[in-house]
């Protein structure tokens, strides 16, 4: 390679990451969340073009109200495109909003999120990392029904606290049920609620240094909530192509025709264009909220010496409380031996006396003794 | 908290999507984000002084990284190794990267170098340190990674083989960085010179089982790739002029050194392998150097310095696990405190009791004996008396005792 000097070769290195991830492959996961008959299921397969996920089994209908729980289902699958190979996880949750009650049905959706997270927390702590599972949901789809009203009160408070934890993303199935004119005031209508509720919603990045890109991403932005047409049938249009679509007496809605629904922009979003933004996202932002919100949590904080201060502090006077419970131990006992050493002394007195008596009592018999052995000298004191 | 992560098992399947999905896109997109946000990387330099690492470098990115050693002239030469990091912003075609050169002077330039490595490889260990902290941190969003990605090292071109320091320098680190060794002004030897020096080089390496970095080898290689990377192979170690400095060559401006008998072009392969070195560590591996050191030697380190601290199953640089920690090594301390204080209390304690009652049982063993020879003596007095009060001959009296107390 004989290259000008003035090249060093710096302009290879985007090559390069895309070499290392060419090879690494990637794991996305994908969660959809809504109403059974949303079209959840359809719309898997459509995204993916092949069968991801078995359509319900209408014999489980009957067993339904009595469990009362939403399932959380999840699907792995390898996929290989062009060389470069994806883990996908699909997460589905049959039997969200199928009951009579629905509040709180939600809770088993948010907490498995939450656990995932959790999950990938205690296994980056350990000290052998080299085979993290991983299923952090990168993206949350969230079925609106093409009802043409607005929200529901349940699906402002599911994708409220969706929103709150992972990339969110609305989308209205079924556009095909619902005319221009209506989808257009219904769509505005979502966001204004979307709006007046707060609710977190992803948004791709726009700004690119390439016009076509940003125009591109500008498009993607602004067609949210995603209408979108599923169907996995290949039907034959009335002008002879052959296409994903649902056939209808009057026509053919097409799953990848931009002026039918918004499926490509959708798939955009969520593959060709923004996957890594929606990784990225997930790790950099959601996960390290819901770590630093753990972490704050269980007491930690990263201004160390403040709490180096408290707890050497703390320490140290544990010690001195020992300490000071052995010195009155001590004090007490000491109290004891000094009462007895007291009480000794009275006695060795006591005992002295008692022999002094006795040693007076033989001086005296000595003296007397004495007496009557001199008894001149002895006797005239007497008389 | 529980160190286990309970997963379900659950099956994958292969799929096979019948039309293009479009995740076959997400290299590109990442290639995108990456132009945007720039690239870092920190080099290191160790070799003795006067081997020409800074001009190497200088060569290598084509600035002036390190500036002109005229002024520069009359430096001292250091007493001890330092640690000297020069960070440098390049850009090509609007691509940008970061560097960082750390300059070890001072590197074998004593008579006694046999410790030399230890500050580099404590360099290179607190920049892991420094890292995991930062991972172990509550905030993490400004997380900067400045552990060391490739340390190239020099080789006097003695034309003989590795010396002693080589090896050691090498053996001690080569565990936690990618090591290149490099043959340093190789203009000094001739071909032949150099073949015979570089065999003799890797024989010492394989010898030593010292480990420097190599191209890996992936299977979905194309053949285009693996060949560049064979012959990048063949020539390592690389032997290296560097040239900061251009002469006029054939009405062309060539970087390279002139000699009378003729100029050694940096950039001509058959010079030398500067243009291999480049290739190496700038063209087509500088971000898998970076990717060797963060997946591998930095994992190493990381979860040898977890076990050894006894925190294997995470936690790992939790201040608050650590203070955990502490705080039940402190309470273990406390305990036998505790253990040993009483064991002393209550051996004192019994001490001063026996004594005690020692004292109590003396006094009155003494006393019962006095007494006893006091009531014997008055009785044989009394006796005594009682005969010498009828006329009898009295014995000898025995003597008493002089004093006050009985007993202290
Ligand atoms: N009209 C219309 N029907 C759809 C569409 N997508 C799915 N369906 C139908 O809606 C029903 C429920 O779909 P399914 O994917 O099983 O919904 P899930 O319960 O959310 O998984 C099925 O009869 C589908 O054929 C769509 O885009 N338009
Ligand atoms: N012959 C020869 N001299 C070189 C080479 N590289 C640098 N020098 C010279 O060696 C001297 C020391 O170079 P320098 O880069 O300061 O060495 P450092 O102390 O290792 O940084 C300078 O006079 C350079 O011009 C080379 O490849 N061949
Ligand atoms: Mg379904
Ligand atoms: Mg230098």
């Amino acid at each position: 390679m004989s290259s000008p000097n003035n090249f060093i070769g710096i302009a290879n290195l985007p090559n390069q990451r895309h070499k290392i991830v060419s090879r690494k492959g990637a794991h996305f996961t994908i969660m959809v969340v809504g109403e059974s008959g949303a079209g959840k299921t359809t719309f898997i397969n459509t995204l993916f073009a092949a069968l991801m996920r078995e359509y319900q089994n209408e014999e489980k209908r009957f067993q339904k109200q009595l469990e009362r729980t939403v399932e959380i289902e999840i699907i792995r699958a390898e996929i290989e495109e062009k060389g470069f190979n994806v883990q996908l996880t699909i997460i589905d949750t049959p039997g969200f909003g199928d009951y009579v009650n629905n509040s709180d049905c939600w809770v088993p959706i948010v907490e498995f999120i939450d656990e995932q997270h959790l999950n990938y927390m205690k296994q980056e702590r350990k000290a052998n990392r080299r085979n993290i599972d991983d299923m952090r949901v990168h993206a949350c789809l969230y079925f609106i029904q093409p009802t043409g009203h607005t929200l529901k009160p349940l699906d402002i408070e599911v994708m409220k606290q969706l929103g709150s934890r992972v990339n969110l993303i609305p989308v209205i199935s079924k556009a095909d049920t619902i005319t221009r004119a209506d989808l257009t005031a219904f769509k505005n209508r979502i966001l204004d609620c979307i709006k007046f509720h707060n609710i977190n919603v992803f948004c791709p990045p726009i700004q690119s240094d390439d016009e076509d890109t940003t125009r591109r991403n500008t498009a993607i932005a602004n067609a949210m909530p995603y209408a979108v047409i599923g169907s996995e049938q290949d039907v034959v249009t009335p002008d002879g192509r052959r296409v994903k679509g649902r056939q209808y007496l009057w026509g053919v809605a097409e799953v990848e025709n931009e002026e039918h629904c918004d499926f490509k922009k959708l798939r955009n979003l969520l593959i060709r264009t923004h996957m890594d933004s929606l990784i990225s996202t997930t790790e950099e932002v959601h996960y390290e909220d819901y770590r630093a919100n753990r972490l704050t949590k269980e007491g930690r904080t990263d201004d160390d010496p403040q709490v180096r201060k408290l707890f050497d502090a703390k320490m140290k006077e544990e010690e001195d409380a020992l300490r000071k419970r052995f010195t009155e131990q001590v004090r007490t006992e000491e109290s004891k031996f000094r009462k007895w050493e007291q009480e000794l002394i009275d006695e060795r007195d006591r005992l002295n006396k008692d022999l002094e008596a006795e040693h007076s009592a033989v001086q005296a018999l000595k003296a007397e003794i004495e007496a009557l052995k001199s008894p001149v000298q002895a006797r005239s004191p007497r008389k | 908290m529980s160190a286990e992560v309970e997963q379900p098992q659950i099956p994958i399947v292969k799929k096979k999507p019948n039309c293009f999905v479009g995740f076959a896109n997400l290299p590109n997109q990442v290639h995108r984000k990456s132009i945007k946000k720039g690239f870092q990387f920190t080099l290191m330099v160790v070799g003795e002084s006067g081997l020409g690492k800074s001009t190497l470098i200088n060569t290598l990115f084509n600035t002036s990284v390190y500036p002109n050693k005229e002024h520069l002239e009359a430096e001292e030469p250091p007493k001890t190794i330092k640690i000297e990091t020069i960070t440098t912003n390049l850009e090509e075609n609007g691509i940008k990267l970061k560097l960082n050169v750390i300059d070890t002077p001072g590197f074998g330039d004593f008579v006694n170098n046999e410790t030399s490595w230890k500050p580099i490889l404590e360099e290179i260990e607190t920049r892991f340190d420094l890292y995991l902290e930062q991972e172990n941190k509550v905030n993490r969003k400004k997380i900067v990674d400045e552990r060391v990605h490739a340390c190239l090292y020099f080789i006097a071109p003695t034309g003989h083989s590795l010396k002693p320091l080589d090896i050691e320098f090498m053996k001690r680190l080569h565990h936690r960085v990618n090591l290149i060794p490099v043959i340093a002004k190789s203009d000094l030897l001739t071909e032949e010179e150099v073949a015979g020096f570089k065999a003799r080089i890797m024989e010492d390496i394989s010898y030593n089982k010292i480990q420097i970095y190599r191209p890996p080898i992936y299977e979905n290689d194309d053949p285009e790739t693996l060949q560049e990377n064979k012959e990048i192979v063949l020539r390592m170690p690389f032997a290296v002029v560097g040239c900061d400095k251009e002469i006029e060559m054939k009405k062309k401006k060539v970087r390279g050194r002139q000699y009378p008998w003729g100029i050694i072009d940096v950039d001509n392969e058959d010079h030398c392998d500067f243009i291999k070195l480049r290739q190496m560590l700038i063209r087509t591996h500088m971000e898998e150097l970076r990717e060797y050191t963060n997946e591998v030697l930095y994992e190493n380190y990381r979860s040898n310095k977890l076990i050894a601290s006894g925190n294997e199953f995470g936690d790992g640089g939790n201040p608050l696990a650590r203070f955990e920690e502490e705080k039940r090594a402190h309470e273990a301390k406390m305990t036998k405190m505790e253990a040993e204080m009483k064991m002393v209390f209550q051996q004192k304690v019994q001490e001063k009791k026996n004594k005690l009652m020692q004292s109590d049982a003396d006094l009155h063993a003494r006393h019962k004996e006095m007494k006893e020879k006091l009531v014997n003596q008055r009785r044989e007095l009394e006796e005594t008396k009682r005969q010498l009060e009828s006329g009898a001959r009295p014995g000898t009296p025995e003597k008493s005792r002089k004093g006050k107390g009985y007993f202290k």
